[in-house]
């Protein structure tokens, strides 16, 4: 075996080529992780003005009846794992507004510095790896047997078996290790520049890190196994692409599509706010219809009835409305649980999921994040029928409490963690079954 | 010593039917086959990459049945594209990771590389920088490095420059000195006469005829090749 790591090691390491793409790999790893970083700080920077301003906000609020029509804005903070997936994340930068209204809203700003702030084409750590990782490995898997008759000759000194296996083992060994401290080196660089990342987002990068190499090695393999399988002919460099682009792209796109064919059986987020605004109106209708019935009630009345209608309308509308928003959230959920079922059957299908879960602005995460407003926004509601009809008209105290408005979504490891890995070793290791057979009839039959 | 015994082989055009010889030690045996697929595939066969459609080989006292199986043979194919011998380390590395493989000396590699007139500053370059005649010389020398008793080559000289040709006889004639016992396949009736004891020409699928080199040399070659190889 050391025969193999010190021959593969000149082999993979003494070759130019493959020096300046690994170059190549760390330098753009390390870029983006530092933009992610700077991302992250400004954030963070964001975040200070926003509660500020948040608390400066509610000062000027004159009554409890402009507190509820106005509300209090939730910002949606990750993890500060998330900078190493800035770009794969579903959601992006997001903010919700919790207010007395009936619809519950979402949105994402482009306002500033954020309109400059161009998303896309896998320009993250995570990204960068897949992409140009991939290419490397099945380039790399490709090159790793050399020809038949090269085989032939090294069947001399050992069987096809050993030297196939050694061979496979010494090559990934030194790869595995180049990522490894590659992840493993800005992740503590990180730490000391001042980053603290917590023991569960510690073991949840280490994981990723273990799933991204077992990936790359699955790509390794299958480069190892098409190089096998179109006989080592040179019309390979098309066959590398194509299954490249099938990997990396169409599948996971496939996926995507998929995912949204499903979602196209959700009901529409407009319907369910109009149905929650048909039953905030029926209320309303009830109180005009009383006024118009007895028209001399006093004001006194009027706000006595307003009070009660309140109660009523917290009693039963609200929990109308509620329960149509959670079961709305309940269907979403099914969504986003079969989309990821679909994931896991394929490795680079589920690598776009768990590396959107992991950022903590998955569907996992969105999903927190609306269980979170809604729960908020119940308790606000209490808060604000209460003081507005209790309160009379003293001065507006708010009703976030520290940092009440800021969600923190934790990054998180999809519960088909690991049946993402057990499939993607199953796939591996018929790949390497496969290419050993077939390269068995190569070497031996042809 | 090396044993065909009864051997059948089969392969597309090409067949062979019944053929049984026998090489002794520190004897050269040239079998004469015109058709250069046809060596290939006997190549093939007494190296254990095919089965024999019937018939026994035998390496000294080794059966030759299980592929992929080492023998106590040295199997020396003709190397003509240095294509399929293209990695990306330096010469040097690969013959220390193949004496290492192999667990031979690297001192046999270099005295053959030395025989060969090989220029030592080649170590360093890569092996797929390697011209057709360092590979052929690198080749050799790492095949021949392990010293089994039995030696069966095809066709190397194939394409060879003359110097280095008269450097494989010498090789060649060392071995034969030291009692291996060497089956050489190939097409060439006059490097038959050059180098072998014993020639056996095959014909249409049967070994027709056998005779001591120094007999063929005495014969109208031109008359044999009519006869045997046309």
């Amino acid at each position: 075996m050391i025969a193999f790591l010190r021959f593969e090691w000149q082999r993979l390491f003494g070759e130019k080529k493959n020096l300046i793409f690994l170059g190549f790999i760390f330098a753009f790893s390390a870029y983006f992780v530092w933009s992610g970083l700077n991302e992250y700080r400004q954030f963070q920077a964001e975040k200070k003005i926003f509660i500020r301003f948040e608390k400066e906000k509610t000062k000027q609020i004159i009554n409890y009846m402009q507190y509820g029509a106005f509300g209090f804005r939730l910002l949606y903070e990750t993890s500060p794992l998330s900078l190493f997936f800035v770009n794969s994340s579903v959601l992006q930068d997001v903010e919700s507004n919790i207010d007395s209204l009936e619809a519950i809203k979402v949105e994402s700003s482009f306002k500033g510095k954020k309109l400059f702030l161009k998303r896309g084409y896998f320009k993250d750590f995570a990204g960068i790896l897949f992409i140009f990782g991939s290419i490397f490995m099945l380039y790399l898997g490709h090159l790793s047997l050399v020809s038949p008759a090269y085989l032939r000759f090294m069947t001399g000194c050992m069987s096809l078996k050993k030297y196939y296996c050694l061979t496979t083992a010494a090559r990934l060994f030194w790869l595995n290790l180049f990522f490894i401290m590659l992840g493993l080196g800005l992740f503590f660089l990180l730490q000391v520049g001042g980053v603290v990342f917590s023991g569960s987002e510690s073991t949840i990068y280490y994981l990723y890190l273990f799933f991204l190499v077992l990936l790359l090695d699955f790509i390794y393999l299958l480069g190892q196994l098409t190089t096998v399988l179109v006989g080592f002919r040179k019309v390979f460099f098309l066959w590398i692409f194509i299954v490249w682009f099938l990997c990396i792209f169409l599948l996971p796109e496939i996926n995507r599509i998929s995912v949204f064919n499903k979602s196209l059986a959700l009901e529409s987020a407009e319907k369910i706010n109009l149905d929650k605004f048909h039953t905030l109106m029926a209320l309303e209708k009830k109180f005009r219809d009383y006024l118009k019935i007895n028209p001399d009630t006093s004001l006194n009345q009027i706000r006595q009835m307003q009070k009660k209608f309140a109660v009523q309308f917290i009693n039963n509308s609200y929990l109308v409305n509620t329960g149509l928003e959670t079961r709305y959230l309940r269907d979403v959920k099914n969504v986003i649980s079969s989309h990821e079922r679909q994931s896991v059957l394929f490795p680079t299908t589920f690598y776009y999921f768990l590396t959107g879960e992991i950022s903590g602005k998955g569907y996992y995460g969105y999903l927190d994040f609306m269980d979170y407003i809604i729960k908020l926004r119940n308790r606000f509601m209490q808060y604000y029928l209460k003081k507005r009809y209790d309160s009379n008209d003293a001065m507006v105290e708010s009703f976030v409490k520290g940092d009440e408005n800021i969600f923190h979504s934790r990054c998180r490891l999809p519960e088909t963690f690991w049946i993402g890995v057990f499939v993607m070793a199953l796939y591996g290791i018929a790949f390497f079954v496969l290419a050993f057979w077939r390269l068995h009839r190569l070497v031996y039959l042809s | 010593m090396i044993t065909l015994k009864n051997l059948c082989l089969e392969h597309g055009d090409f067949f062979l039917h019944n053929v049984s010889l026998q090489v002794r030690s520190g004897e050269v045996y040239f079998l004469l086959n015109r058709q250069n697929l046809g060596n290939d595939f006997i190549f093939k066969v007494l190296s254990g990459f095919r089965a024999p459609t019937q018939g026994d080989i035998y390496y000294d006292e080794y059966r030759q049945a299980i592929a992929g199986r080492l023998l106590p043979a040295v199997f020396i194919d003709k190397v003509i594209h240095t294509l399929a011998y293209e990695t990306e380390a330096r010469i040097g590395d690969w013959i220390d990771f193949i004496c290492q493989c192999g667990n031979f000396s690297r001192e046999n590699v270099l005295q053959t590389l030395m025989v060969l007139n090989f220029n030592e500053s080649n170590l360093r370059k890569k092996v797929r920088d390697m011209t057709p005649e360092i590979l052929k010389q690198v080749y050799l020398a790492l095949t021949l490095a392990p010293d089994h008793p039995n030696i069966v080559i095809n066709d190397f000289i194939k394409g060879m420059e003359k110097s280095l040709e008269m450097k494989f006889n010498k090789l060649l004639w060392q071995k034969k000195i030291a009692g291996r016992a060497i089956l050489y396949l190939g097409n060439d009736i006059i490097y038959a006469a050059e180098i072998a004891d014993q020639v056996g020409f095959i014909k249409n699928g049967h070994l027709l005829f056998e005779a001591d080199a120094a007999d063929i040399k005495d014969m109208d070659i031109k008359d044999l090749y009519y006869k045997f190889l046309n």
